[in-house]
């Protein structure tokens, strides 16, 4: 296979406290130039090379530089128009200050031996909007999306579920991208992916990186029933069980989409659910109208994994007189790696205290020593920034740690153990390679972001959740 | 060419730039001259000098070839003209029998009106009066849109056009004819075998017909706030687009066969009855918003707009075209301003296939065929047809084929103003608009106007920047479609 490696003729354009209508004037100069660019008499013009416009959503740099990285690595085999948007909306002065980047890519045989020019091009445009401009993103990227092809937006922070500004934008999407593990305040946050999921327009398609990890589980769990004689277990299973790490609901959202996957799957009732100390979790589930599917999570701790992740999941059950019991685990002693490309590990203010019990807890504490330290101080305080009397502060948005819940290496080894009846255990070990960010993201998009099997097992996930 | 209004916008802005290309492109005949006529008193160099800066300005091709423009601004003359005085005109009509002796141009006359409508009576006969209109050589005259206000007032320009011009000398502009990628309909439909044989009912759903702008009224507002977007886009532009659509093969590409079919579409329409205005149109205004990341204030805090005004400045209006070829096609016209962006299209929906070979879920993503006509801006053409997705299995999505005009040629299109202009001094009324073909359109807008004067359905607000009011949705969800997201 042809592979990309490097790039000529860059055309490169910036600007500074410009307008989108000169953004969208030296895009159509890149591309009246790209369409003649080393032709002859008799070449014909290369025509338009877009198979969509990506439009990744950034708070940060962090995630600005990822989402520039990720859209370059797609674009090298999926000619495209990607526009990063740094929104910072917070900033008082409204300005816009723009870059444009347009490689023309060449590609050289396997080989190595040769090259091949390649009309393939992508166009990566990054908007720095600061101020009010910043909240209406559709009417930011309206003009600048190619007619014809599907438009995503990628979402790489929290999206403002329930906004009038995530509504209109999702006006001119074909499908949202989100990373619900990377959720400021993952449950409240689910809740309104699911909630707008539900209202959406026909056309518009979600996904969730977060779905994308849970593949392997998914597939290892779907091949145990796959062979024509364990169909039937599937109406003969009654408990589920996973292991996850970490506490509080943020942390559950993985688990309870691959039972709302299950559940959806199989046509069952959600009866009743509990959360407890701990991170336990236990749930009942109506299956054919009559029979009860026990349900639980409990929190483990494990190292390697980050929170959230779920380690194991046990499937018990009997059908026609035989038990049978599928237990998929996580190799039990992988090593903690960090890597670079994780995003903002950086003090982030949350708009409101979250329901993230941990973070909280942090905040209050921090609160409580911010209160403590300008009591002790009251006497050399002239002021506070917040214009409460000398010991009174009380920081009204409190800063508190964002916790990753994206694992840098999501590699893994998968050991399965399946039991049926009075059968020797049958062991199958399986290596999952790891994805980066771009891989999984050209996964969802292979979809073209429609997948029904994803929304299904989203508003089951999110019933159980509720319930909790 | 006398140009009534030359130092207005519009000559400044698109009859000069124009002159001036087609004069670089040596298409320009031997002795031409333009007369610029205003009420500005000016001198010849000082009308050259304003010339000069409007082309530099405005010409599409850049940077200006300064021996070019020197020849031109050289045929450039100014003769102040009040168009109520006709001394004035005698003194225009010496100034034009000057010209012919010194040029040799043989007493042919193009009037080009950039005028607002209201002069258009004047000028007419006050051209008659001196004798303007008739002559060795030919007198055209070109009048730009509106063409009226609505029947009546169309009738009666047309009476008086044509008491001082014959018929083949009246060029009544719409400039979106002149575009290439409008004049590409045709071709599309007529110079190809494979698209004409499905352009029809039985295998067309509707037909989409967008023309939205990103700016406002501009300082248009006294025009605008009596206009409003149905006169403005849909009477002319808008219904000059769907008869080109819709209409039957003519017989040659030639003026009055073409404008015939056109005519034959337009009677063809089904007229939206009183009871039907309030189902079949969607009248809204824009109020302050966001467009292209700035904000924009309302339609009614612009200048020269009425505090309360109830001027539509989006429209979006359902038509089916009562012939054997569209029986039961809907035909949805959208235009606005201050959408989201600047696009004009007309996209043909084609009919799901009649039996889903690969089952529901294998094509939950597949959308129908549909091809696109883009009229501005990347002008070209898309087909939209289903492809299997690479992957073990069955399952479908849409792609999309396309043609873009500005890469598909390695000529620059020439503005539409350029190819009027020259085509009316060849004599080729075919891009221009006859009188029938206005009057008739204007039979489809009046019982609209009429509903809406009385508040039926009423004016609803749609932010800037936005596609229109959620009722333009509504208007298709009610019949099961949605418009397509230029």
């Amino acid at each position: 296979m042809a592979q990309a490696v490097n790039t000529l003729g860059a055309l490169e354009w910036n600007g500074r406290g410009i307008t989108i209508a000169q953004v969208l004037n030296a895009l159509t100069e890149f591309r009246q130039r790209f369409a003649r660019v080393q032709l002859t008499e008799d070449d014909h013009p290369h025509p338009r090379n877009c198979v969509m416009t990506l439009v990744a959503v950034a708070a940060t740099e962090a995630e600005e530089k990822l989402a520039q990285t990720q859209c370059r690595t797609i674009a090298v085999h999926h000619p495209s128009l990607a526009i990063v948007v740094r929104d910072q909306a917070d900033v008082k002065e409204g300005l816009i200050d723009a870059s444009i980047s347009a490689p023309p890519t060449v590609l050289v045989d396997e080989s190595g031996a040769g090259t091949i020019p390649s009309p393939a091009r992508y166009e990566l445009v990054t908007l720095h909007v600061r101020g009010a401009a910043a909240t209406h993103l559709a009417g930011l990227v309206d003009p600048l999306l190619v007619s014809g092809v599907p438009t995503y937006i990628w979402w790489l922070g929290t999206p403002p579920f329930g906004s009038k500004e995530l509504r209109d934008t999702l006006q001119i999407a074909d499908a949202l991208v989100v990373d619900s593990a990377r959720f400021a305040r993952p449950y409240h946050s689910f809740l309104g992916l699911a909630e707008t999921s539900a209202r959406a327009h026909r056309r518009l398609g979600f996904a969730d990186f977060q779905w994308a990890r849970l593949d392997p589980w998914r597939e290892s769990i779907a091949q145990f029933f796959a062979p024509v004689n364990r169909r039937a277990f599937l109406s003969g299973i009654n408990e589920i069980g996973i292991d996850y790490r970490g506490v509080g609901r943020g942390n559950r959202i993985p688990s309870a989409v691959l039972i709302g996957w299950i559940a959806s799957a199989l046509g069952w009732k959600l009866q009743r659910a509990a959360g407890g100390d701990g991170g336990v979790v236990s749930a009942q589930f109506e299956a054919e109208g009559w029979r009860i599917v026990d349900v639980a999570f409990r929190s483990i701790v494990k190292p390697g994994l980050v929170e959230g992740e779920i380690s194991a999941v046990r499937i018990k059950g009997s059908s026609g007189g035989t038990t049978f019991r599928l237990s998929i685990a996580r190799s039990p002693d992988r090593s903690w790696r960090p890597a670079a490309d994780i995003g903002p590990s950086e003090f982030k203010e949350l708009h409101t205290a979250g329901d993230d019990e941990a973070g909280l807890e942090i905040a209050h504490r921090k609160a409580a020593q911010h209160r403590e330290m300008a009591f002790q101080n009251r006497d050399s305080l002239h002021h506070t920034a917040t214009g409460d009397p000398p010991g009174e502060s009380v920081p009204r948005r409190p800063t508190i740690f964002v916790r990753e819940r994206r694992n840098p290496d999501n590699s893994m080894v998968l050991l399965t153990l399946i039991d049926i009846g009075q059968a020797d255990t049958l062991r199958h070990v399986q290596r999952i390679e790891p994805m980066d960010d771009a891989a999984l993201l050209v996964q969802l998009l292979a979809l073209g972001g429609r997948d029904s099997v994803y929304t299904r097992s989203l508003a089951a996930g999110v019933e159980l959740m509720r319930a909790l | 060419m006398v140009i009534f209004g030359a130092t207005g916008d519009l000559s400044g802005r698109k009859l000069l730039p124009a002159l001036y290309n087609l004069s670089k492109q040596r298409l320009l005949p031997a002795g031409f001259a333009v007369v610029g006529a205003a009420i500005d008193d000016l001198t010849d160099d000082a009308f050259r000098k304003r010339a000069a800066e409007k082309i530099k300005t405005f010409s599409r091709t850049q940077p200006v070839d300064q021996q070019v423009l020197q020849t031109f601004l050289d045929m450039l003359f100014y003769v102040t003209v009040d168009f109520g005085k006709v001394d004035d005109f005698r003194k225009l009509a010496r100034k034009l029998d000057e010209l012919d002796s010194a040029r040799h141009v043989g007493g042919n006359r193009v009037f080009y009106c950039a005028t607002p409508p209201a002069t258009y009576e004047a000028i007419t006969e006050q051209l008659k009066a001196v004798g303007l209109n008739a002559g060795t050589g030919y007198h055209r005259i070109v009048i730009e849109k509106p063409f009226g206000s609505d029947l009546k007032s169309a009738r009666e320009l047309n009476h008086i056009v044509q008491r001082v011009f014959h018929e083949d000398s009246v060029f009544r502009i719409d400039h979106y004819l002149g575009k290439e990628t409008v004049q590409n309909v045709m071709a599309f439909r007529f110079a190809n075998t494979i698209f004409e044989p499905v352009w029809n009912c039985h295998f067309i759903d509707s037909v989409q017909i967008t023309a939205a702008e990103e700016i406002g009224i501009e300082n248009r507002g006294l025009y605008y706030d009596k206009a409003g977007a149905l006169r403005d886009i849909v009477q002319n532009h808008a219904l000059q687009l769907l008869a080109l659509t819709a209409m039957e093969p003519p017989i040659a590409f030639e003026a009055n066969a073409v404008r015939d079919e056109k005519v034959k579409v337009l009677k063809a329409i089904r007229p939206i009855t009183d009871e039907d205005v309030a189902k079949s149109t969607v009248r809204g205004q824009y109020a302050s918003g966001w467009v292209l990341g700035e904000h924009v204030k309302g339609y009614r805090e612009e200048a020269n707009v009425a505090a309360g005004s109830l001027t539509e400045t989006f429209v979006a209006v359902h038509l089916l075209v009562d012939n054997w070829r569209w029986a039961g096609v809907p035909f949805y016209i959208r235009a606005g301003k201050r959408m989201p962006k600047r696009v004009t299209e007309i996209r043909i929906q084609f009919n799901r296939p009649p039996h889903l070979t690969f089952g529901r879920q294998a094509a939950q993503e597949l959308d129908p065929n549909a091809i696109t006509l883009r009229i501005q801006p990347e002008e070209g053409i898309s087909l939209k047809f289903g492809a299997k997705v690479p992957a073990a299995g069955i399952r479908l999505r849409s792609v999309a084929m396309d043609f873009l005009y500005a890469s598909s040629f390695l000529v620059e299109a020439p503005e539409a103003y350029e190819r009027l202009l020259l085509d009316c001094m060849i004599g080729d009324p075919t891009l221009f608009t006859r009188a029938d073909e206005v009057e008739t359109a204007w039979t489809i807008i009046d019982p609209v106007e009429a509903a809406w004067r009385d508040g039926r359905p009423p004016l609803q607000m749609y932010p800037a920047g936005t596609w229109g009011p959620a009722a333009a949705a509504k208007l298709m969800e009610a019949e099961g479609r949605e418009w397509h997201r230029p």
